[in-house]
């Protein structure tokens, strides 16, 4: 038993959680509510990844045949946990499946819930088919096409709005989803690729293309690629007469009303708590912070922990994150689980 | 009565006919004041490319907007409506009337590259405004300065004839400006410069080569004098 850790999610983080436990040479027992591994960069069909550029079903891909492949690694696909007993060193999970799992530590790779945009009904989505999300626009770009919903138009002009779902009281999402910003650049660079003659507009708050996306994505897109980047929160997208989208707010530099035409609309969605984390936390027993994701334990010392000993966290789980780092923290998870593993079975012996 | 809001308003928002009949109703003057909007309905998403053709505008799709430039600048500091930022944005998101509004400002940029050395993003905001005001007078906002006006009369004689002669280049320099052959300055010079000729000296040198003038009263004067150096001299040496 405490040679078996129980890692909930097989995005990202939880894939490279189960690496690195299985690696050590201690088994994971993995448990995926989908029926395929991967997390949101496979199920929601990202198109190239910030900022190595590679595919998401080749990189995503690779980190999912290395855990089917590692015989220390047992998988559960399609089904969930629905309770779980014990403490820290042997807990017992029950599976939706009927199964049960033993195990020593537990780590909540759950991951986040893109924002619905159709709590922001003023912004069009859900009522006018061309105005789209980023993740349908990665879609696209995976197709290999980009177009307008409405008619399979090539659209001329783009519009990408930053902070759909984040940094807005209104609808209590206090946080910033961090990645947006930067996936939206990269994103207009894709679609200026695959269509040279559409022009991508970017209406921005702040632009937080945080560290080293700065000019990798950023001033590159901006320089390079020609995306406009334009400071205004837009107030309301409406339909024009002639079937386009009209694009109403402020320019704050300048100062004035805008009411510019549009033939795509793009919302860059932030990252909710996932939307199962009610039950989770309920099921785990760990606590939420305010926000509604998981809560962290303290983190000098307790890195990785939650507000329940035994059980650990990692990636968007705790809060908006990017894929690099939620790998790296799946990895670290992955070692605090076995570290503390480790330190009962001495403390036994 | 009066709408006092109007000070509010840029001048040229403000419509207003001196004489108007809408269906029969005489709204003459300020009843039928109309405001045109301020709001921007489209961008033109060409102009930043007709911009970047000038030298040293190459940079300007670089600009992020961060207000360095007008944060700087010699002459915002004097005037607060000269403002490189806006400028370069406005060529960016294609609103030329503004550009076409700040004619008469643009061109006041001192070149002191202040802006220039203090952009992150290496913008060149002194290139940019130097551009504008080309762009301008390319486009016929500005009348011609006289240095394009001889250039032009220059190079069509070069053309013509694959040399210039000089005087022509002059003659119709001035012609095309609207200058006279011999210009004011010219005339006053030319007065100036007679009334202080020193002539009457030169008059007096000549008459005094041939008749040397002798002192006034000087009559036997001399002799007494010629007398009196002899006499010292016998006194001292003997």
């Amino acid at each position: 038993m405490q040679d078996t850790v129980l890692i909930v999610g097989a995005g990202p983080a939880g894939l490279s959680a189960a690496a690195q436990v299985a690696g050590v040479g201690y088994k994971a027992v993995l448990v995926e509510k989908e029926d395929v591994l991967g997390g949101a960069p496979i199920l929601s069909g990202y198109a190239r990844l910030v900022p190595s550029g590679e595919w998401a079903r080749d990189a995503i891909g690779r980190m999912v045949k290395r855990v089917e492949d590692d015989g220390n690694v047992t998988i559960h696909k399609g089904a969930r946990v629905t309770q779980l007993n014990g403490e820290a060193g042997r807990f017992t999970a029950k599976l939706s499946n009927g199964k049960s799992v033993k195990a020593g530590a537990v780590v909540l790779a759950t991951g986040f819930t893109h924002f619905d945009s159709v709590n922001k009904p003023e912004w069009g989505f859900g009522t006018f088919p061309d105005v789209v999300t980023t993740t349908q626009v990665e879609q696209m770009v995976t197709a290999g096409k980009i177009a307008c919903p409405s008619d399979g138009r090539t659209p001329e002009r783009v519009a990408i709005l930053l902070c759909v779902g984040s940094r807005d009281r209104q609808i209590g999402r206090e946080w910033c989803s961090k990645v947006c910003c930067t996936v939206s650049a990269n994103l207009a660079m894709e679609i200026k690729e695959l269509s040279p003659k559409t022009q991508v507009f970017i209406y921005y708050m702040d632009i937080r293309t945080f560290g080293l996306y700065e000019d990798r994505f950023y001033w590159k897109s901006q320089e390079e690629f020609r995306t406009k980047f334009v400071k205004a929160r837009i107030a309301e997208v409406t339909a024009a007469p002639d079937g386009r989208l009209l694009l109403k707010g402020e320019d704050t530099l300048v100062k004035r009303p805008i009411v510019i035409p549009f033939d795509l609309v793009v919302h860059a969605v932030g990252m909710d708590p996932n939307m199962d984390n009610p039950e989770i936390a309920k099921v785990f027993g760990v606590g939420l912070e305010k926000h509604g994701f998981i809560e962290r334990g303290e983190h000098y010392t307790n890195t990785c922990g939650t507000t329940r000993p035994g059980i650990y966290s990692c990636g968007a789980a705790y809060g908006p994150e990017t894929i690099d780092d939620s790998i790296s923290q799946g990895m670290a998870a992955g070692a605090r689980a076995i570290a503390d593993l480790h330190g009962l079975t001495r403390k036994a012996s | 009565m009066a709408i006092h809001e109007k000070s509010l308003i840029e001048p040229e928002r403000l419509l207003r006919h001196d004489n108007l009949v809408v269906d029969g109703v005489d709204v003459s003057g300020h009843w039928n004041t109309m405001i045109t909007p301020r709001t921007i309905t489209d961008y033109d998403d060409d102009f930043e490319a007709v911009i970047q053709r000038y030298p040293g505008a190459e940079n300007v799709h670089r600009c992020w907007q961060c207000g360095s430039c007008t944060n700087s600048c010699t002459m915002y500091a004097q005037n607060v409506q000269f403002n490189p930022r806006y400028w370069i944005y406005a060529v960016r998101t294609g609103l030329k009337d503004e550009i076409i509004k700040d004619k008469d400002i643009i061109w006041q940029c001192v070149s002191c590259n202040k802006c220039t050395s203090i952009c992150p993003k290496d913008v060149r905001p002194e290139g940019v405004m130097k551009a504008l005001a080309h762009w301008l007078e390319d486009e016929g906002h500005m009348p011609k300065s006289p240095s394009r006006i001889f250039d032009e009369e220059f190079t069509e004689q070069i053309y013509a004839r694959g040399r210039i002669e000089d005087s022509l280049v002059l003659l119709n320099f001035l012609k095309k400006t609207g200058q006279p052959l011999v210009p004011q300055w010219l005339r006053v010079f030319g007065v100036r410069l007679m009334q202080y000729l020193p002539v009457g000296l030169g008059m007096r040198f000549a008459r005094n080569f041939f008749i040397p003038p002798r002192t006034r009263s000087w009559g036997r004067t001399g002799e007494v004098l010629r007398q009196y150096v002899r006499e010292q001299k016998e006194a001292t040496h003997g």
